[in-house]
């Protein structure tokens, strides 16, 4: 077996889908920021007057401070949710950073999975619904790198699908020895031909310089030579399409009983 | 206040409730203003329609209705108050197409600086009000204008 994470189509196709959203995360991490940042100096302002109102004796100076007060509290929890949102979004980003590429790791597959899909949310919030279900799945054995890297792919992909308004819907359940995974949306759907090429390295329905036609090669790859996993999808043109990953969640356990899940 | 008692409004419109929270604030620290917030811009876009604005800052990216759709329908709705985009996308070329398409009174990127964006919104608010003022001047030099015609009418009647 060829070492995928560091052939340089992966290193490409991974620099590319994380690039495409680029925008979308700068915009997820400015927003909290410039909060955190105009409350900082809020709160420096209201300290300054607060000590000038609390030396004043008059009932109505002492009223202002405790409004003071309220107010400063609220900004501190505003603080702290954004500063929570940053910290998701960053370490939605880690996920793809090359450090544990090749290492085999147990993880919780919800929470890879919840990481990924803060990187798409800028880019669907103004258009697409995401619903999700997580069901109760044991750690899974994997390369998460490559493994979220198939779920970035299979989610852009699903907003792309998607003109205008929509809906995505990601659900994971365990099936005997394996996990499932499904993404599924109500976006145009492919046509015969491009299901049966869908899987073929080069092939694209994208337009120039928006898909590199490897992303579902890759897909097929990391789950079913890297993991002994399985990748199918069924879609319907004008419908939508539903693509199903099974992963084993030990690896080493047969092949053929994620095939028959 | 203004020098005439006017205390003016300013509109904050972010589908981010926290930069809602903290322009407001920072604006009822630092400022007398009346400050309305707003992350529907749909929500917003009603209220600008029966209640006179004089600043609105909006957000770029925000679902169902863009902060250039939004600043295009105020534009109509009420042209004299000064409209700014707060952006969390540092482009600078949505930033000059917007400047020329809105009339923007000033494009800010986030994360702000609070000294700069309260400079900003001071001065919006004083071309909002200069805006008006000439207005209300040029209405009534055309009242007085139509008096004094009526006043010349009624004097050639009397002579005739």
């Amino acid at each position: 077996m060829n070492d995928l994470s560091n052939s340089p189509a992966f290193e490409l196709h991974q620099l590319a889908s994380v690039g495409r959203l680029l925008t979308g995360i700068v915009h997820e991490i400015n927003s909290p920021l410039g909060s955190v940042l105009c409350n900082n100096d809020v709160l420096e302002r209201s300290l300054a007057m607060l000590g000038e109102l609390l030396a004043d004796p008059r009932p109505e100076s002492i009223e202002k401070a405790r409004r003071m007060v309220d107010t400063c509290r609220t900004l501190a929890s505003v603080d702290k949710i954004a500063c929570e949102r940053i910290r998701s979004v960053i370490r939605g980003l880690k996920t793809f950073s090359r450090l544990d590429a090749n290492e085999l790791r147990r993880v919780d597959l919800n929470q890879q999975l919840q990481d990924t899909l803060k990187l798409t949310q800028a880019e669907f919030r103004r258009r697409i619904v995401v619903d999700t279900e997580w069901g109760e799945l044991p750690e899974v054995e994997c390369y998460p790198q490559m493994l979220n890297q198939v779920f970035l792919n299979l989610l852009v992909n699903a907003g792309q699908a998607i003109e205008g308004e929509g809906k995505v819907t990601v659900r994971t359940a365990l099936e005997g020895e394996c996990a499932h995974v499904s993404i599924a949306d109500n976006g145009r759907g492919m046509t015969p031909v491009q299901q049966a090429n869908a899987f073929r390295a080069g092939f694209t329905t994208k337009p120039l310089g928006e898909g590199t036609g490897l992303g579902l090669s890759i897909a097929k790859e990391i789950v079913e030579e890297k993991h002994g996993g399985t990748i199918r999808f069924e879609s319907e043109p004008g419908r939508g399409t539903t693509f199903h990953i099974r992963i084993p969640i030990r690896q080493g356990a047969s092949r053929c009983e994620c095939e028959r899940a | 206040m203004n020098a005439n008692g006017h205390k003016p409004t300013v509109m904050i419109v972010d589908d981010e409730d926290m930069i809602v929270t903290s322009l407001r604030a920072l604006l009822e620290l630092q400022t007398d203003y009346r400050v309305e917030g707003f992350t529907d811009p749909g929500e917003a876009a009603s209220f600008a329609a029966s209640n006179p604005l004089d600043v609105v800052v909006s957000d770029y990216l925000m679902p169902k209705m863009s902060g250039i759709e939004l600043l295009c329908r105020l534009k109509e709705l009420q042209p004299e108050a000064s409209r700014i985009l707060l952006t969390g996308n540092a482009d600078k070329h949505s930033a000059i197409q917007s400047i020329n398409q809105l009339g923007l009174f000033q494009y800010l990127e986030k994360p702000w600086d609070n000294q700069q964006f309260l400079l900003v919104i001071q001065s919006a608010a004083e071309r909002a009000r200069l805006l008006r003022e000439l207005r209300e001047k040029i209405q009534d030099l055309d009242s007085a204008h139509s008096s004094l015609k009526n006043v010349q009418k009624r004097l050639i009647q009397a002579f005739l």
